[in-house]
């Protein structure tokens, strides 16, 4: 084809996508018809608002938005919708926008979203709110928080009794308490195990401070990658950690993790991952061979029941705290072998956390 | 008539024409994207040969969902006629009928202050890629000033900016030093800074005199009542829109008249256009390089501070992180906007109504964000290849007056 004929192809393509446009464009503008406003009667919106993580950032904006899900597979007359912002600043008007829509319950993630939800709480006191994370006042508002320091107290034990060299190590995505009070259970867990055992496993990666580890102050020192998005940072870690001999790693840093499977599966078999949050075997099955388990946190199950205590009007405000007891928090296997002496010795561990005869404080057992 | 003629061809050549069909493309491209993704449509598209009825429905299908899709997008971004006819009936709801305009000239408010910054460096035939991080460090600097002193009001505020300009200066200077006196390139430069910066938010946040008191997250202290700019119709309004979007048209203004009436501004456009004629002319390129860098930091860092003082009242670990970065968005606004302060206006307006749409659309049609942040930047493609859309529309060959490169390249 030569050149004027190829000229005068594009042109007449042109033409045509120019006058399509127009007129689509004019007639979608002009016809657009209003059938689509799914505000029917019977129905009841649960709304949920992330933060800029998304609902698919595999953690707990994804794991409410799961909760919102669950809880209309169960009561059918649940709407389920969400709003992601992209920054603090859609906060406010996000949940503004929610509260005209007319939900009945609104879910907000995160402790970035405590100022704002506290603030349309106390405006707007009959609408039902609940929180992730975080802690509102307000009789219209149910504070989720979660304990996960005892789930990740199982988690040391188990990659302690599983490591070959005696090491295990851990790492955060930013010196937070949320990040920060798995890391202090992972360390409790481990000195645990050799106060039982009498072993003298190390870990790398968190040295907690004096003084028990609350949802609201958890200090000490440790590694960090200052991000929960930086997958290559998270393998540079963990084959550090991994050529201080440690076998098994456990990233409390999102989808950073990842990286750390990465590096697992790089330096073979006998390495393994602890993973984090929301089961490993289930939003990454591909990877399920390097996991010895899922510390998790119940976002899931606990915003499945507000939901529905809300549709049904049983709501209460008030503070939910997650525990071993509760299910707001637990060990999952993962897809690495645990023989059944260890499961078993786990599974009475649990039952004396549960009932606060076991001391998830790290301090209690001074490291040798 | 020959007045309208020569109005029509004044329009015809200016860039005004292409961006509006830009426009136009975008919302097209938008279009398809709802089709290919809305299931409702697909399966309409799907059993389009099972009936007499099926392109009929198809098309009625596709058309109500994307009319409902824009629809929302408009009363969401500027304003939606049925509340307004409400309110004008009854004079009552106005907050709601004046909520989407307000949220569009928040958002548009930091935006067109960093685009500016950039735009000016731009001019001048230099990249600031660090808008984002000097937006950050003012940002943090102008939230230590203005959460921690206790003075009045008419003190504070101006101390408070002045603080977050500080923070972009400086932060602007380093690269603009080091491109001047050891030519160090300024797009490594200032891409790396924002490293610096997004690191050095999550330590300030995390350390003392910044973080939230009884606080173990990354947020920091709350900016005292007077230093921030407050909400243009009182606090009790439910209207953010507030003062900064003042500070934004003044640096509208002086941008214009810097550029285009000031001896400096000549100076940076000449620099921009031919930086040899430049030099030959007896225009000091190390002076030219320093002052873009510094004026460019600090706009970002006024953009920065006027963000947390009009709308969030502190910053937290997303300041600005990812898509919340107005500095990375800045540099396509000003691309849409020619470098030039009046069209970065306009461009930061369109970018903030799109966002600000695109979040009501997602509220009431249930259809992502995301599709407004594509037909953004599919606009800005659009603009970028003028070629494509004068033969899209078939608009005669113009003169050349459309799209001047932002900048000479990346080894001058």
């Amino acid at each position: 084809m030569h050149k004027g004929d190829k000229a005068c192809v594009s042109r007449r393509l042109g033409t045509w996508i120019g006058t399509a446009s127009l007129v689509l464009g004019t007639m979608t503008v002009g016809l657009g018809a209003t059938a689509l406003s799914a505000s029917a009667s019977g129905q009841f919106k649960a709304c949920v608002v992330t933060d800029t993580g998304g609902i698919n950032d595999k953690s707990f904006n994804q794991s409410a938005y799961n909760g919102l899900l669950d809880a209309a597979k169960v009561d059918t007359s649940i709407v389920p919708s969400y709003l992601s912002s992209t920054s603090s600043a859609d906060y406010a008007p996000n949940i503004q926008s929610f509260i005209s829509q007319g939900c009945g319950i609104i879910v907000t993630v995160g402790f970035l979203m405590q100022n704002d939800t506290q603030a349309a709480a106390t405006a707007n006191p009959n609408q039902k709110f609940a929180i992730v994370d975080s802690n509102v006042t307000g009789s219209n508002v149910l504070s989720l928080n979660y304990m996960t320091n005892q789930g990740a107290f199982l988690g040391g034990y188990l990659a302690a009794a599983s490591s070959k060299h005696g090491v295990v190590a851990t790492y955060g995505g930013i010196n937070i308490t949320p990040v920060t009070i798995y890391m202090n259970g992972f360390v409790a867990g481990v000195r645990y195990y050799n106060k039982m055992n009498h072993k003298h496993v190390k870990v790398l990666g968190w040295t907690p401070a004096k003084g028990t580890c609350t949802l609201a102050k958890c200090d000490g020192k440790g590694t960090f990658v200052n991000s929960f998005t930086d997958q290559t940072a998270g393998k540079t870690i963990t084959a550090a950690d991994f050529a201080a001999k440690a076998d098994v790693v456990f990233p409390v840093a999102g989808s950073v993790g990842l990286g750390s499977i990465a590096a697992a599966k790089q330096a073979g078999k006998g390495h393994s991952v602890l993973w984090v949050d929301s089961n490993g075997c289930l939003t990454d099955a591909a990877d399920c061979k390097w996991l010895i388990g899922t510390v998790a946190k119940g976002v899931e199950p606990s915003v499945r029941d507000a939901v529905l205590a809300a549709a049904k009007g049983t709501f209460q405000g008030g503070t939910y705290l997650g525990t071993l007891k509760n299910q707001g928090t637990a060990l999952e296997y993962g897809g690495i072998m645990v023989p059944a002496s260890l499961k078993k010795a786990i599974a009475k561990i649990t039952v004396g956390v549960s009932t606060g005869k076991i001391s998830v404080n790290p301090n209690n057992y001074p490291a040798k | 008539m020959r007045r309208l003629l020569r109005w029509w061809r004044g329009l015809y050549e200016s860039p005004v024409l292409l961006t509006a069909f830009a426009v136009v493309l975008g919302l097209v491209v938008g279009m398809f994207v709802i089709i290919f993704t809305t299931t409702p449509v697909l399966d309409a598209w799907r059993s389009v040969l099972n009936s007499w009825g099926g392109p009929g429905h198809a098309l009625k299908t596709t058309l109500d969902h994307v009319g409902a899709a824009y629809r929302a997008m408009f009363n969401g971004a500027i304003i939606d006629p049925s509340t307004l006819w409400h309110s004008l009936n009854t004079g009552q709801g106005w907050t709601q009928t004046l909520t989407p305009l307000s949220e569009t000239l928040t958002y548009a408010t930091p935006l067109t202050i960093a685009s500016i910054g950039v735009g000016i460096t731009f001019q001048t035939g230099l990249f600031n890629i660090g808008a984002n991080g000097q937006a950050i460090i003012g940002g943090i600097i102008g939230v230590a000033i203005g959460s921690s002193l206790h003075l009045p009001t008419i003190i504070l505020m101006p101390l408070t900016l002045l603080a977050g300009i500080a923070g972009g200066i400086i932060t602007g200077a380093i690269p603009g030093l080091l491109k001047a006196f050891t030519g160090a390139h300024e797009v490594i430069v200032t891409l790396m800074f924002n490293y610096v910066a997004n690191l050095s938010l999550i330590f300030a946040l995390l350390s003392t005199p910044l973080q939230q008191p009884g606080q173990g997250n990354d947020i920091s202290r709350t900016l005292r009542p007077g230093a921030l700019l407050s909400p243009l119709f009182g606090t009790t309004s439910g209207l953010r829109v507030n003062w900064g979007l003042f500070i934004a048209a003044a640096i509208v203004v002086l941008a214009w008249w810097f550029l285009e009436r000031s001896s400096l501004g000549f100076e940076f456009r000449v620099s921009g256009a031919n930086p040899h004629a430049a030099r030959v002319s007896g225009i000091n390129p190390r002076k030219v390089t320093i002052y873009a860098f510094l004026i460019s930091g600090g706009l970002a860092g006024l953009a920065g501070i006027t963000q947390v003082a009009g709308t969030t009242h502190y910053i937290d670990g997303g300041f600005l992180v990812g898509s919340a970065g107005i500095g990375f968005t800045a540099i396509t606004v000003s691309l849409l906007g020619r470098n030039r302060p009046i069209g970065i206006m306009w461009g930061a307006l369109l970018f903030a109504a799109l966002g600000v749409g695109g979040r009501a659309m997602q509220a009431t049609t249930g259809i992502p964000l995301d599709l407004a942040t594509i037909i953004q930047y599919a606009i800005v493609l659009f603009i970028a290849t003028p070629v494509l859309v004068e033969e899209i529309f078939r608009m005669r060959a113009r003169s050349a007056g459309g799209l001047q490169l932002a900048s000479q390249g990346w080894n001058t």
